[in-house]
């Protein structure tokens, strides 16, 4: 039989707990663990873990943003970008003074990359080849 | 230009430059080690698509999985490290190609590497490319001059032929490729070498060597060393065949050396098992054979109505300790039209090139043969066929009848006049007269040892006194006046050789 991965075993969780509370709930995590140790994942609980949140966010359509700006940005502005991505928008904050100007907005494994230094980079390349 | 016309030129150009939100995929990196990386993320990646990691480092994606991607790192992969994003480009792996390819020495990227300057080329051609399909293509017609004796005139090579060279290692492959490309100048070819996990030194002798014969106008060297990723070993046989794409489509005929795909196997074993494909005989992976076939289909000879272009390749296999029933050589001999087998046992007895004409064959060659070289190869392939029947026989020489004896004597004789150094190439029309001269009898009173000497004053009265004569032998012209003035050419040289040694 194929090795259950730990992406797998986090889904499972997912399933068996969504509906479940107070002593179920608990009884469930303590087979979990003992599952776990049968098969000798507990080293890999942590990552089991992280697997687990991220799933629980994709579920319940959290969107997770990283925005890097060359600036420190005021909340309102923030507030506006995680607005267009959504209700449910978690964001991470960044400054980077390389960019000059704009912002980088990174979601799951997309870049939107409005920064002025990608601009000027795209302008040269663009006058180069010309 | 006037600085303020350059200005306006400037400004319209920005102008125009509009602005745009880039938008890139991206995944990170999981592992990575030993050329190979695997990335999360990149859920829309294709396969065979180049990966930009940090600084510039390319990639191509080989494994697609459910949640990661396996790639190799064409490159140096010691600055990568876990974490790192990596990009998606959206581009099929290709290389630069053109006339400016042309005389250099490039990696397997396209990249020089003799310090003779960047190349910039307008073009660029993926590396993996569907082979031309059956009605773009037509049979073999016209020959390849390699030069050598032994093969043009037993194992003949068309233009747009696969043949392959296999052998031991030190029984003269590359040489033999090496005298094929410097017999090309002024035939209308374009060579590429490819040279594959070969030894720096190698290569830079045999690039000297073509600078030296003049061949470097017309060739291409493709590098990747000995000391490279296996990565480079894996893609170069590929981007050379894309540098000859370029020219046969545009009509041109192309000469490619695959040196040699024993090592280019060697590299994709590596990077398969890296990837952890499932290893299968020898350890190579399933797909080994394709890796082969897909390489040496693109070789041809298109038909008039796509350009008429061909590329013929040689590509080249070590064997070990003569077993040709290892994995890749049984594949790459049942791919190729025919091979080129070169055997110990006869390189230290001293018959160089060291063909051993039983084993080898040209499966499509024979028909590309000019009219007078078929003509007198049809008597000299039947002589030596007969002869290696009875020279088991040869050590009971005073027992045999004054038939067989003949025949063993003619078959030392052509055994001889086969032999030629290396870097000497043979036109075509002196191999027809010293084949026909053989047929006829002109060297059977010569010494053994005499040979090649009596061979080069053959050569040499000819084209002193029968210049005509070789020209329309070379012009592929053979009727029987030609046959008789070659007759009496031979006689004449008979006359002359027996009054100076009187």
């Amino acid at each position: 039989m194929a090795k259950i991965s730990n992406k797998q075993f986090a889904e499972s969780l997912y399933e068996i707990t969504i509906d479940l509370d107070g002593k179920d709930l608990e009884l469930v995590l303590q087979k979990f663990v003992e599952l776990l140790f049968r098969h000798h994942k507990l080293t890999q609980a942590t990552r089991i873990i992280i697997e687990f949140e991220s799933i629980v966010k994709k579920k319940e359509g959290v969107v997770e943003l990283e925005i890097t700006s060359a600036r420190e940005l005021d909340s309102e502005t923030i507030a506006q970008i995680k607005k267009v991505f959504g209700k449910k928008v978690e964001a991470l904050q960044r400054v980077d003074n390389g960019l000059i100007g704009g912002i980088k907005i990174k979601m799951e494994d997309k870049i939107l990359d409005g920064s002025v230094r990608t601009q000027i980079n795209s302008l040269k390349k663009c006058l180069v080849n010309n | 230009m006037s600085t303020n016309q350059i200005v306006e030129e400037l400004k319209k150009h920005i102008s125009a430059f509009e602005k745009t939100v880039e938008v890139e995929e991206i995944g990170t990196v999981i592992e990575v080690g030993d050329g190979i990386a695997r990335m999360s993320g990149l859920t829309k990646c294709q396969a065979q698509e180049m990966l930009e990691f940090p600084g510039g480092v390319m990639g191509v994606a080989l494994n697609l999985e459910e949640e990661t991607v396996g790639a190799m790192i064409l490159g140096e992969y010691k600055n990568i490290k876990q974490g790192d994003t990596v990009k998606r480009t959206g581009r099929i792996l290709s290389v630069p190609v053109g006339e400016q390819m042309i005389g250099r020495v490039v990696n397997a990227l396209g990249q020089e590497v003799d310090g003779k300057g960047e190349i910039t080329t307008k073009q660029f051609y993926p590396v993996e490319k569907i082979a031309p399909g059956v009605m773009t293509r037509e049979g073999v017609h016209e020959p390849v001059q390699t030069g050598i004796k032994a093969i043009d005139s037993m194992i003949p090579i068309g233009r747009g032929q696969r043949e392959l060279i296999i052998g031991d290692r030190q029984t003269g492959k590359t040489a033999i490729a090496i005298d094929a490309i410097i017999n090309q100048k002024g035939q209308n070819m374009k060579c590429i070498y490819v040279a594959v996990g070969q030894k720096e030194s190698k290569v830079a002798r045999i690039v000297a060597k073509l600078e030296e014969a003049g061949a470097m106008e017309y060739t291409t060297i493709v590098v990747a060393g000995a000391s490279e990723p296996a990565s480079m070993s894996f893609i170069a046989p590929y981007s050379g065949v894309a540098m000859a794409e370029y020219f046969a489509d545009k009509g041109e005929d192309v000469l490619i050396i695959y040196d040699d795909l024993t090592k280019q196997a060697w590299a994709y074993r590596e990077i398969s098992l890296l990837l952890r494909r499932p290893p299968g005989r020898e350890a190579y992976p399933g797909d080994v054979f394709y890796l082969h076939s897909r390489l040496l289909e693109r070789a041809c000879n298109l038909n008039e109505a796509n350009g008429g272009g061909s590329i013929t390749a040689l590509p080249i296999i070590e064997t070990q300790a003569g077993d040709v029933t290892a994995y890749i050589p049984t594949n790459v001999i049942s791919i190729t039209d025919g091979q080129i087998f070169l055997e110990t046992d006869l390189f230290y007895k001293g018959v160089r090139p060291a063909v051993g004409i039983g084993l080898s064959v040209s499966r499509v060659g024979g028909a590309a043969q000019i009219k007078p070289m078929k003509k007198v190869s049809g008597k000299l392939k039947l002589a030596m066929a007969q002869f290696r029947e009875l020279e088991a026989f040869a050590q009971f020489a005073s027992d045999l009848d004054a038939n067989t004896k003949k025949q063993i004597d003619l078959g030392y004789r052509i055994t001889e006049l086969m032999k030629q150094p290396q870097y000497s190439p043979m036109a075509v029309e002196d191999q027809v007269v010293v084949i026909y001269a053989v047929n006829n009898g002109v060297f059977d009173d010569v010494e053994i040892k005499e040979v090649s000497a009596t061979e080069k004053k053959l050569v040499e009265f000819m084209n002193k006194t029968k210049l005509a004569l070789l020209d329309k032998i070379k012009a592929g012209e053979w009727d029987e006046k030609i046959e008789s003035e070659l007759k009496e050419a031979c006689k004449e040289f008979v006359t002359i050789k027996r009054s100076t040694n009187n």
